[in-house]
């Protein structure tokens, strides 16, 4: 048993180097805060596109957002938008939008109420996790949890993707 | 099997192009080394997309399997693909048609009816084994499926029809109406079903959500309730209201014997929402309450306010009754007990940021709960310092008073909590927790608890957590579905990739 485990285990590492390149971002339809139907395929084109998961219950979610609040604020003229798609489950999404509006996040917030979305990008509950598309779709830069000074980093690919 | 499995995949990762594939892996060791336990965890997806098609596999290996019955369903040791799909979905925004075929989940509103889902935190998996179609036209949605869910013995035995139709053609208003019923395997036993509407209104600063159900269940309906047409009755509604910097949410459940699973009652299909507050701070979390979609009635009420751009404060309050003589639940059970109190909650926290690198958050919780006879009241501090840009130390001290009513038993809990993360790449954490318990009067027990915990990324694709010490048992709720976690003492590994 131990050794199929490993195998699983070694296939993930094996893979890792083999799918370095670039991948398409699976497409996704949601609902946004305002009952609109958003499909990420319609989102992209334009410019640098992040993806970030997160929920109103992850503290370093909220904290992920502020800074993400700046990002937005100083890179949307330039073509960059976000789109910041909630796990709340069935028992918080009720939250989501009252403190969405409340926190005045100027990027549109999505529902992912039941995690399918979450699930396409193997999220699940480990949030928040974040990633950035190029115009094209395909994801360039990803990132799980949050620390302070994470956004740096962020930042410089946008920078990047916007020369 | 397994290593022909592997052989696929890894012939998969190679000759197809990469930008179609997706590919995760979740590992969780322990070593218990009290207990001298040791047990294995893996999650490893694969999936492939091009256009408009998609399929994937889920290969699950437990080494043992969870102790909860209702989790391992009869497995002791296992690996193999416990879930696989082909999926088509064609179309855009307005109008399109999705069609699953294998294992899929799924949610109806807010799980009133139906919410099929995972959650590997607390070990949930009801996915559902047969076919999915999702149609959009004319701002119609219709949501149709069948399939079936695993019961006790890891067999898929009854089979679940359900449909959710859902108007999304007016600005203000959203309509939706759902049914599901299942079809024992048993031709002897009588079928189960729930429907319900929705009504989802959208006005000025204010968001309404209405949903109304029923439960038809013939045994019931004929041996018990004496030819009444309905078994059980459910609502949920829930009020937003936001305006500048204030935003308040009210819900209000009432759920009268409306539990629906598989005859085996070890799967259950529907989760309305629980209308409680979930803490992220570990002592706030000690006192789990499971929701109880028979018998359960209450409200909850939180108040967001940014009352600048550096202060926020959080409130809630929230009950939770049981049901009354006369209901549905109590007619069933022939009993005539009193509605009672089950639970109350109130929290308070206020998150002051003192300047950029200094931020302070103070959180007051009670709790009171009559099924464990407790009352708790739980003050937190919590301290973030960030500095050079990259580095933060977060000190969190919690602290939790329990008084046991029954026995009149009190007993202090306290934990420390320091960490130190510097981005983008390293965590440690060291969690001290100690219980001071008073059972006869001036003899007081005291017990500690120790952990340290290290994060680490490897590139952009993997995080690595390793845990020493111990830990105090405890029960994890998400969604009001709790998982009961023993005491442990020892190390465990977690590590996750994803590409």
């Amino acid at each position: 048993m131990r050794k199929k485990a490993a195998i699983i285990f070694w296939l993930a590492f094996a893979a890792a180097g083999i799918c370095q390149s670039d991948k398409t971002a699976p497409d996704f339809k949601l609902q946004d805060i305002d009952k609109n139907t958003v499909q990420l395929s319609s989102q992209t084109g334009r410019g640098p596109l992040l993806i970030s998961f997160w929920a109103t219950w992850c503290k370093p979610c909220v904290e992920e957002m502020q800074e993400l609040v700046k990002i937005h604020n100083e890179f949307h003229d330039k073509g960059f938008d976000i789109l910041a798609v909630s796990i709340d489950n069935e028992k918080t999404v009720a939250r989501v939008k009252s403190f969405a509006k409340a926190k005045k996040y100027p990027f549109t917030v999505l529902l992912d109420t039941n995690g399918e979305t979450a699930q396409k990008y193997y999220v699940g509950q480990s949030v928040p996790a974040a990633f950035l598309l190029d115009k094209d779709g395909r994801i360039i830069y990803q990132s799980s949890g949050y620390k302070k000074g994470d956004e740096l980093k962020l930042r410089k690919k946008i920078e990047d993707l916007l020369r | 099997m397994i290593k022909k499995i592997t052989l696929l995949l890894l012939l998969c990762s190679i000759y197809m192009p990469a930008q179609e594939i997706g590919i995760s892996n979740q590992l969780e060791y322990s070593y218990n080394t009290g207990k001298k336990i040791e047990i294995l965890e893996n999650w490893f997806n694969a999936d492939f997309r091009k256009d408009y098609f998609s399929a994937g596999i889920r290969l699950d290996i437990f080494q043992p399997n969870d102790p909860d019955p209702s989790i391992s369903r009869g497995k002791e040791k296992f690996a193999g693909i416990d879930f696989k799909y082909l999926r088509l979905d064609i179309g855009n925004i307005d109008e399109s048609l999705e069609i699953t075929v294998g294992n899929y989940y799924a949610l109806f509103g807010r799980g009133m009816i139906l919410r099929s889902y995972e959650d590997r935190t607390i070990r949930v998996d009801n996915n559902l084994l047969g076919l999915k179609l999702k149609g959009t036209y004319n701002n119609f949605v219709l949501t149709a499926l069948s399939g079936s869910s695993e019961n006790s013995s890891a067999e898929r035995k009854d089979i679940l029809h359900a449909f959710d139709l859902k108007y999304r053609g007016f600005n203000f208003l959203n309509l939706g109406a759902s049914y599901a019923i299942n079809i024992p395997e048993d031709q002897n036993s009588k079928r189960t079903s729930l429907a319900s509407v929705r009504l989802e209104p959208s006005f000025w600063n204010f968001d309404i959500y209405t949903e109304y159900g029923v439960k038809l269940n013939e045994t019931i309906r004929n041996e018990v309730l004496g030819g009444d047409q309905i078994a059980g009755r459910g609502f949920y509604g829930n009020l937003n209201f936001y305006y500048d910097n204030l935003a308040l949410t009210g819900e209000y459940k009432y759920y009268d014997n409306f539990g629906f699973g598989n005859s085996d009652r070890t799967t259950n299909y529907n989760q309305p929402p629980a209308a409680r507050k979930e803490y992220t701070y570990l002592l706030l979390n000690r006192h789990p309450f499971p929701l109880n979609q028979a018998n359960e009635k209450g409200f909850m009420f939180d108040m967001n306010y940014n009352l600048s751009d550096e202060t926020y404060l959080n409130a809630s309050y929230g009950q939770t009754k049981s049901q009354a003589p006369g209901s549905y639940f109590q007619r069933v059970l022939k009993t005539n007990s009193p509605e009672r109190l089950l639970q109350e909650e109130a929290f308070f926290l206020a998150n002051h940021a003192w300047n950029e690198n200094f931020i302070s958050v103070a959180a007051l919780g009670y709790s009171s709960e009559a099924q464990s006879n407790t009352k708790s009241i739980t003050p937190v501090i919590e301290n973030k310092f960030y500095f050079g840009g990259i580095n933060t130390i977060r000190v969190i001290l919690e602290h939790q008073q329990t008084s046991v009513s029954a026995t009149n038993e009190k007993y202090y809990d306290d934990v420390l909590t320091l960490e130190y993360l510097r981005s983008p790449l390293f965590s440690v954490a060291a969690i001290i927790e100690m219980k001071t318990t008073e059972s006869v009067e001036d003899h007081v027990i005291r017990k500690f608890w120790s952990m340290i915990q290290f994060g680490y990324r490897i590139g952009e694709h993997t995080d690595i957590a390793v845990l020493l010490g111990s830990r105090q048992a405890g029960v994890i709720c998400i969604g009001g579905v709790c998982r009961y976690e023993p005491e442990f003492s020892g190390v465990e590994l977690k590590l996750f990739t994803r590409i």
